[in-house]
């Protein structure tokens, strides 16, 4: 090849790579916040990456390394926590392995669904009312690389806010962070460094020790429930927050059964349990990371409401159940 | 460390830190061990010098189990396991408590872990503990609540089938993954050392 060719070529690669990324640009820029939300559910769905994770909750910094591989719609998952006793928690479809290297352990589980360590809200379930607003933001870097800023902001003070940062080639969430009322984070996960789409050794997926001689353990099966229609209703609750599920759950060595009502507003979700009163319990409030609860004896009974949402809500939602 | 690096932390933690330093500060976290610690401990100053006050007995819980942090991570052998083998599970009431404190230590879920060692603390007056948290306030219980657990538990559970696949409900399920270790369908008795090692548990009786 000629030198004036080999330019010629150059110049006209260079020209089609140019008008390529102005078009992926200005796709990119045409896009809704609704439709980067379609694109992170499927990039969640679909995307195999590996990288380091940190979290910051509750003054606590943790990292995490994490490699995830989807194939023919199995999640395969590896996660080793860098603090503590260096937990691993291998997951290969609905199996799970938490291994437990100090102990010499390994604990199996079983997760039902299909949700990963690093999925984030919303699936495609979520249909958003009026209780929220969700926006494009800004443009930021994030672990390298570049990312659209989607906010999305409550009305009210009965839920938390939440802004994603999704990379703008691929829609996956590199970083999250939960929202409460006074702008303050409450948690906060983000991908120090990521490594997107590339292929990814089986060899990433296995434990990194040994657990051949370690003792296994199976976690007991989650207690059956079905659905019924209840006695109680909430006689307040917080706009925008509906019935999604009611049911009826054994709990072992108990007769009667556990009622179970669970309330969405589309995006958070409020579960009441209600049980015979066992020991009169003054009402108190707990948080178990971002969870909050709020327990209250109800006649006979112990309603007690526990959401990823503000203390207020679940003490609102508690205080507000009736038996018909 | 350096001055240079703890100054960085510090306006790290204080949010002045510009984006673009945060960005390269969280890389070197990701990777060093000893920065997570200085950031940690000054979240912690900075939560004491706003009176937030510190749960009896948690830092020497934290202390006790960074104590075995050993960062197997760094030299990865991977072996590939037999997972077409039988496996030979068992009950062990001790595991469940080990599996807890781990888990809440490395998840940072403070208010289990300082529930158990309040009651460890001689003379802490566990049901007068109670610590803000963002703003929040909230009530530790007198002693480690099996009942509030199976409600975060299944609420977790429940919520993944609504949309609900947040990193918040997976982790804290994790944290509260203590439930009953039941034993599974071995299909030959476990080995002798297995049975010494349920023997040794059975016979536990306090958590560590």
């Amino acid at each position: 090849m000629t030198m004036r060719r080999r330019q010629l070529v150059l110049n006209t690669c260079a020209a089609l790579g140019a008008l390529l990324a102005s078009e992926l640009s200005t796709a990119a820029e045409e896009l809704g916040p609704h439709d980067w939300l379609t694109r992170m559910v499927d990039a969640v769905q679909t995307t195999d990456y590996e990288g380091t994770v940190i979290r910051l909750q509750n003054g606590v910094v943790d990292a995490l390394k994490v490699v995830h591989v989807v194939s023919d719609g199995v999640v395969r998952e590896k996660v080793i926590v860098q603090e503590g006793n260096g937990l691993e928690i291998i997951r290969n479809g609905n199996e799970v392995q938490c291994i437990l290297p100090d102990k010499k352990s390994v604990l199996i589980e079983e997760w039902n669904d299909q949700s990963t360590l690093f999925s984030t809200l919303p699936s495609n379930d979520i249909r958003f009312g009026s209780e929220y607003d969700v926006s494009i933001v800004r443009e930021e870097r994030v672990a390298g690389r570049k990312a659209v800023l989607l906010a999305i902001r409550p009305h009210d003070s009965f839920r938390f806010g939440h802004r994603i940062w999704l990379d703008r080639e691929t829609g996956f969430p590199l970083k999250t962070t939960l929202v409460g009322a006074q702008g303050e984070a409450i948690e906060q996960v983000k991908f120090a460094d990521i490594s997107i789409g590339k292929k990814i050794h089986p060899s990433a997926l296995v434990p990194s020790i040994d657990t051949e001689s370690f003792s296994w353990f199976t976690s007991q099966k989650r207690a059956i429930s079905r659905a019924v229609e209840t006695e109680w209703n909430s006689d307040s609750l917080p706009p925008g927050f509906r019935v999604v599920s009611m049911n009826e759950e054994e709990v072992p060595g108990q007769q009667e059964p556990l009622v179970h009502i669970m309330y969405s507003d589309g995006l958070a979700n409020v579960s009441v349990f209600i049980e015979p009163l066992k020991d009169k319990n003054p009402a108190r409030s707990s948080r178990v990371g971002s969870s909050n609860s709020f327990s209250i004896q109800s006649g006979d009974y112990q309603v007690t409401a526990v959401g990823e949402v503000p203390a207020d809500t679940v003490q609102n939602i508690a205080t507000s159940m009736r038996r018909n | 460390m350096n001055d240079s690096i703890k100054t960085q932390i510090s306006a790290f933690i204080d949010g002045e830190l510009p984006e673009n330093e945060a960005e390269l500060l969280l890389r070197r976290m990701s990777q060093d061990r000893e920065l997570r610690q200085q950031a940690a401990e000054y979240l912690q100053m900075g939560r004491v010098i706003r009176g937030e006050q510190t749960l009896p007995g948690m830092e020497k819980l934290r202390q006790r189990i960074s104590d075995e942090l050993d960062d197997k991570s760094e030299h990865l052998e991977f072996d590939v396991p037999d997972s077409g083998g039988p496996r030979y599970t068992r009950p062990l009431a001790g595991f469940a408590i080990a599996a807890t404190v781990a888990l809440a230590a490395i998840f940072g879920l403070q208010q289990i872990a300082s529930v158990t060692d309040i009651n460890s603390v001689p003379g802490s007056d566990s049901a007068a503990v109670a610590e803000s948290v963002d703003g929040g306030a909230y009530t530790v219980p007198e002693q480690v609540d099996d009942q509030l657990r199976e409600y975060y538990m299944r609420h977790n559970a429940s919520s993944s089938y609504f949309g609900a696949d947040s990193i918040n409900a997976r982790l804290v399920t994790l944290q509260l993954r203590e439930g009953v270790i039941v034993e599974s369908d071995a299909e030959i008795p476990p080995l002798d050392e297995d049975k010494e090692a349920v023997d040794e548990e059975s016979t536990a009786t306090a958590p560590e």
